[in-house]
């Protein structure tokens, strides 16, 4: 029996560009809870901290980046979810 | 004792006036001064509208507030913070392990130039406000990991 003729499987090539942790990149750039800006690069609307794999942060700095928003978190500088935010969010799944 | 370099964040209620805030805020002061601490700025922020609501409240004053204190201090300032009703929020870092006089030095200077800048020219309106001391130097290069 003859397997079915399957068609050569090309790879395709997606070329994503390869992303660069921005804290390394920009040494100038610090590390701020009270950043609200910077930090708002780094969540998503519902306010969920975004994968190192999204934003191409390192790892460590990713760690500081955690704390930070934690901490902007406490501060009520971003929400913890967009739920309670006052500024509405996407709306709830 | 050993000082270390500390910064405290703390959000106050939005009806506190001015006088008010500045009484709490030289009471703050004076618990980090009176255990020999030295402040090395402090920074009032307008009033800023919340993330979300704390104590029914959508509004508050931050205030940040920069120091050099040892560490038994810092248990005094929150249990402070914690006894007063005005104080909605606070949250302290620890920015260095070990206090850096020259900082102190640095953020006098500019809190000077600063004061001056604003006699000269009061009429000039919005000023930058050049972050002071934001240079940890605890940041190496080694930081790359292979992924």
């Amino acid at each position: 029996m003859q397997r079915p003729t399957r068609p050569i499987k090309r790879r395709r090539r997606v070329y994503v560009r390869r992303k660069v942790c921005r804290f390394c990149a920009d040494k100038n750039l610090v590390m701020d809870y009270k950043d609200v800006d910077l930090i708002r690069h780094f969540i998503t609307e519902h306010g969920k901290i975004l994968p190192r794999r999204i934003t191409g942060t390192c790892a460590k700095h990713q760690r500081k980046l955690t704390t930070a928003i934690k901490n902007a978190r406490i501060m009520a500088l971003v929400p913890f979810t967009s739920d309670h935010a006052l500024e509405r969010g996407p709306a709830r799944r | 004792m050993k000082l270390r370099h500390y910064e405290t964040l703390y959000l106050l209620h939005p009806d506190l006036n001015d006088e008010e805030r500045e009484a709490l805020s030289l009471k703050f002061q004076q618990i980090i001064t009176d255990d020999k601490g030295e402040i090395v700025k402090i920074d009032p922020w307008p009033l800023k509208k919340l993330a979300y609501r704390v104590q029914k409240q959508t509004q508050g004053w931050y205030v940040v507030m920069e120091y050099a204190a040892p560490g038994s201090t810092i248990q005094e300032l929150t249990r402070n913070m914690r006894l007063d009703e005005r104080v909605m929020k606070f949250v302290t870092i620890k920015k260095d392990d070990v206090f850096d006089p020259a900082v102190l030095e640095e953020a006098r200077r500019e809190a000077a130039e600063k004061a001056e800048e604003e006699a000269a020219g009061a009429a000039q309106g919005a000023e930058t406000s050049t972050d002071a001391v934001s240079d940890e130097s605890s940041v190496s290069d080694e930081a790359e990991v292979k992924e």
